[in-house]
């Protein structure tokens, strides 16, 4: 092999047709490009389901007791309803409030059947940011 | 660097062009996510201000909920039977683990409530659901 190397003469160097190589290339390039999705962040929302057998029960002290209902329109703080487009700042507002002098609150929270996910998400997420971990959530 | 100049006009030099695309191939090879079998029809809630989820924990199943009501484990769809056939063999097999249930933000509570309640007959009382911290 080498002798055969060193035989061959630098003019007819064997030229490699470069032209589908980099068709294929650009190919696969745009491909990748295309289908490249980048993944979203996640978080994820804690709650516990009140188990069905006392001995399961989480040996947790309650202090505090704060209930809210999520119902399809609105959800329910303390038999105050808020409602539409300004209640989820409201409650926010609300919650905020109840949180700075209750730290440690326990949140029980009432979901009807009909209410969309995205109302217990939003409670959730404002529980989450007021530091309010001890929570259950229950279905009416 | 001398460049050859040909009869026909001057040639191009292919070599630094080829190394960057196969550079740029090799990324896009290296990030590519082939095995994640999630259900793309369900439109997460936000909820920036609570934790991110960093998959740690191996044991995580995680349950999904379409609009619908329909539930699918890894994309793939399930009855509720089977559903509490599998979460019951899972917990006899390795006790307690983590559930995350990622739902839709349109689904109704009682089709997450389904869920919510084959996990804890089985005995599992702690249960996350699943929102965006950050869009991409």
């Amino acid at each position: 092999m080498a002798k055969k190397r060193k035989e061959r003469k630098k003019g007819d160097a064997a030229k490699l047709e470069m032209t589908p190589m980099i068709d294929v290339v650009f190919q696969l390039l745009i491909f990748f490009i295309v289908t490249l999705k980048e993944e979203d962040i996640l978080s994820h929302l804690d709650v516990s389901r009140p188990a069905p057998d006392p001995n399961s029960k989480p040996e947790e002290q309650v202090d505090d007791l704060l209930t809210i209902e999520v119902g399809r329109q609105a959800w329910v703080l303390n038999g105050r309803p808020y409602a539409g487009s300004a209640g989820l700042a409201a409650l926010d507002r609300s919650l905020t409030r109840i949180a700075s002098f209750s730290r440690g609150a326990s949140v029980i929270i009432k979901c009807t059947g009909n209410s969309q996910h995205s109302r217990l998400v939003q409670l959730l997420n404002i529980c989450a940011r007021e530091g309010l971990t001890n929570i259950s959530v229950f279905s009416l | 660097m001398r460049r050859k100049r040909s009869a026909d006009g001057c040639d191009l030099d292919m070599t630094p062009m080829i190394d960057v695309v196969f550079q740029m191939i090799i990324f896009f090879i290296v990030t590519l996510k082939m095995d994640e079998n999630i259900n793309e029809n369900i439109e997460l809630e936000d909820a920036p201000e609570s934790p991110v989820y960093k998959g740690e924990d191996k044991r995580t199943i995680i349950i999904e909920v379409d609009r619908r009501g329909w539930l699918s484990i890894n994309n793939y769809q399930l009855t509720e039977t089977k559903l509490r056939q599998i979460v019951r063999a899972r917990y006899n097999k390795f006790g307690t683990f983590p559930v995350m249930i990622r739902a839709d933000k349109k689904t109704e509570h009682k089709d997450v409530r389904k869920v919510m309640d084959i996990c804890t007959d089985v005995g599992l009382w702690r249960i996350d659901f699943a929102a965006i911290k950050e869009a991409k």
